[in-house]
């Protein structure tokens, strides 16, 4: 510090080149997500103003995209189905990541396995697992499931023909997909639980359900809440399940809030349209993480 | 925060369309900017040169590289091809630079739709030499609302039976002439084990019931036909009035219902209701006895079923006749491109005997399927006595889909309301019709077709 005074021209251009390093590593992966995110995210806001006539030149329409969007029957009939299975998607995905890492904490070799195959479909494309399990649901006794319930006696069940059962259908799948993502931050937390209190608490003599209460959960909080939050931010946006397992029928039970905004974008060429039905769901979703963010916060202040 | 509403799956999908489907859906979402048509060697500056795009996959693109190629040779005019598979999705994207194709081949019902946003010139038929060997059908299948044409028919087609012969034979059946023989037909497919296994595992028909991209529609159509129903008709006075709430239409669509759909058992294969044509795969896994759909699978079945296992027939009678869902390929001309001459000399070329037959031969995909040049026969050029049967069935019976106007709302909202009434058995076809012609009536009032 003693040489402050004598190099300091020197010392300045040190430190802006020091300041500059940084961003300079930072430009590549800000300007891939300036050029492929931030942009198009502004033009997808701007377009939802405007009839879009790419040929013809835009037209300036106001909010008349979001009214035809907010009125639209069938957008509203979309939303129960949303939130029916982001809810029950996030949820079941938590609620079995929970138990999934619970079951497969531990450091033996085969754990190590069995933790990398439950990881798998985290890691594959959704079309491929939405292609996977339509076989899995086929409706005769050639289908996986149903040749599990022939052996009970039951079924065959039409899972993704019957609107009553497709959209649990899918639902299924969408868990069995996002749980080992949501297993693995809780193996985490399940790591840095002080095994002290686990001693401690088999000294007292507790039940399995007291420690999972008093013991384990609390001690997960930072990691539910991460889980948490992403699943708000996922939940409601989901799009590829449907569009692969079912393109959201039958009769529309499985129609979801971007599987309606996709069909009014690319099949009737209303990308205006489509672009106010997108900006609306990251409105949600935004207002959404905020709360979800703003509950974790003050729990974790109490 | 991330803002876009779908993951894009990476890697292997059979199903490239899907793909394609779900990376447009992530290129909607951001933003239509990032889907750029790669066409920087498309050299707009040679004014002898031509850029022509097809919706096509590389087999097909070979087909349409011979054609150019002998054009070029013939004429001296160059041809710039770009075979696009997401061909909507880089036209918008080419159409926001205001620099379109010179000339585009893609799907017949798709006219209204590029014409209503402006991307067509008006084409003057007497003006493409050989006109004259178009019969005045097919040429009127391209005129636009303001009454001009804005295309040039080149590929045509009619939906026809595809019917497990060696099947049929085993059961002692006659061929399917009405919708009644047809349903008795795949009722024995169903229960009487025509595939010898002991197992009860056959399906009467393949069908594509799935609302999504306007599928149940597209199958469907034929069916309303045949039963004498239309989905929207010229109001006489330069606009169009829907027409599904009609007699004919209510009858049509109840007897699928109650036949098809809610009827006996494995009629049509199971999941139908949420299949599409590339899933709907029965037929060629040999588990589905009939098939009502187009020539360009007789290929795909010579393959996996083999030539003698399967015959072609015309579409089952209904009610009111045997017409059947034609459609097919026009040739556009990109608005404002200023290459008249030369767009001219493209088209002859490709309506000229000599044009459509090298589309039609070849190891590759065929191009064009029924030939909109009268003077050639099709089962002579594909040498396939089978394609006689889907010339005819063009040419006596079959009618297109309206497509002067936007189809795109009107195929797809009909799709929508179809699958459900096929869903719910219990439902009322009446009223779900009447709704559907008021949902009708609402897409034609948004493009200004109704008062």
């Amino acid at each position: 510090m003693t040489a402050t005074v004598t190099t300091a021209p020197r010392r300045r251009g040190v430190l802006t080149r020091k300041a500059l390093l940084p961003w300079v590593f930072l430009a590549p992966g800000l300007l891939l997500a300036l050029v492929f995110k931030f942009v198009p995210m502004g033009k997808g806001i701007w377009l939802s103003f405007f009839e879009v006539r790419p040929f013809l030149g835009d037209k300036w329409v106001g909010l008349d995209n979001y009214t035809r969007v907010l009125t639209d029957h069938r957008f509203q009939e979309a939303i129960g189905n949303t939130l029916l299975l982001g809810i029950g998607m996030s949820l079941g995905a938590i609620v079995v990541g929970f138990f999934l890492a619970l079951l497969l904490e531990g450091q033996a070799r085969s754990l190590k396995i069995v933790r990398t195959a439950v990881f798998l479909p985290v890691v594959t494309a959704t079309a491929v697992v939405g292609e996977l399990w339509r076989l899995m649901y086929y409706p005769t006794s050639d289908g996986l499931m149903n040749s599990a319930l022939g052996f009970l006696g039951l079924g065959p069940v039409p899972f993704l023909d019957n609107p009553d059962t497709a959209l649990w259908a899918t639902m299924v799948m969408g868990i069995w997909m996002t749980a080992p993502y949501n297993m693995v931050i809780l193996l985490a937390g399940l790591a840095g639980v002080d095994r002290t209190l686990y001693e401690a608490a088999a000294m007292d003599g507790v039940s399995l359900r007291q420690r999972l209460r008093y013991v384990t959960l609390p001690a997960l909080r930072p990691a539910l809440a991460i889980v948490l939050t992403l699943a708000a931010i996922r939940g409601l946006r989901v799009f590829t399940e449907v569009y692969v397992l079912t393109g959201g029928g039958p009769a529309g039970s499985t129609e979801v809030w971007m599987t309606r905004a996709y069909t009014l974008g690319f099949t009737r060429n209303d990308i205006g349209g489509a672009s106010a039905a997108s900006v609306v769901l990251l409105c949600v979703t935004l207002l959404l993480t905020v709360t979800v963010n703003y509950f974790r916060k003050r729990g974790d202040v109490r | 925060m991330d803002m876009n509403g779908v993951c894009v799956p990476m890697g292997d999908v059979r199903r490239g369309r899907r793909l394609a489907a779900t990376l447009a859906a992530a290129a909607l979402l951001f933003g239509t900017a990032a889907c750029g048509a790669d066409s920087d060697s498309a050299d707009s500056g040679d004014p002898n040169a031509l850029e022509v795009w097809t919706r096509s996959n590389p087999d097909s693109a070979a087909t349409y590289d011979r054609v150019f190629a002998a054009f070029t040779k013939k004429t001296g005019i160059k041809i710039d091809y770009q075979p696009v598979v997401n061909f909507d999705q880089q036209l918008q994207s080419r159409a926001s630079t205001k620099d379109l194709p010179d000339v585009m081949i893609n799907d017949t019902a798709l006219m209204g739709s590029y014409q209503h946003q402006g991307l067509l010139k008006p084409i003057d038929p007497a003006s493409i030499s050989g006109h004259g060997q178009i019969d005045a059908k097919t040429w009127s299948s391209t005129v636009g609302l303001d009454g001009r044409h804005y295309g040039i028919p080149y590929s045509r087609q009619a939906m026809t039976l595809m019917v497990r012969k060696d099947w049929r034979e085993k059961l002692g059946l006659p061929q399917p002439k009405t919708w009644q023989d047809m349903l008795t037909l795949a009722k024995a497919f169903a229960t009487r084990d025509p595939d010898g296994d002991g197992k009860k595992d056959t399906y009467g028909m393949v069908v594509p019931g799935s609302a999504q991209n306007g599928y149940v529609a597209w199958w469907g159509a034929s069916y309303l036909w045949q039963g004498g129903a239309k989905i929207i008709e010229p109001d006489g006075k330069g606009g169009y009035r829907p027409v599904m709430d009609s007699a004919a239409a209510v009858r049509t669509v109840s007897w699928m219902k109650d036949n098809l759909f809610c009827g006996d058992k494995n009629v049509v294969q199971p999941g139908a209701l949420t299949a599409v044509t590339s899933t709907a795969t029965n037929f060629q896994d040999g588990n589905a006895g009939m098939n009502l759909t187009g020539p360009y699978n007789i290929v795909t079945f010579d393959g996996t079923l083999g030539k003698d296992k399967f015959e072609v027939l015309p579409a089952p009678a209904g009610p009111a006749g045997s017409d059947a869902l034609a459609e097919g390929e026009n040739v556009y001309f990109g608005a404002k491109t200023g290459k008249d001459k030369q767009e001219k000399a493209l088209a002859a070329f490709l309506v000229s005997p000599e044009g459509q037959k090298l589309a039609m031969t070849g190891k590759n995909q065929p191009v064009v399927r029924i030939p909109v040049n009268t003077t050639l026969d099709a089962a002579k050029v594909h040498d396939d006595p089978r394609w006689s049967v889907v010339q005819k069935a063009y040419r006596e019976a079959s009618e297109q889909f309206p497509n002067a106007p936007d189809l795109a709302p009107i195929k797809q909202d009909t799709a929508d309301s179809l699958n459900a009434l096929f869903t719910y058995c219990g439902s009322d076809v009446g009223a779900g019709l009447q709704e559907l012609d008021d949902t009708l009536a609402g897409d034609l009032k948004d493009q200004d077709l109704m008062p």
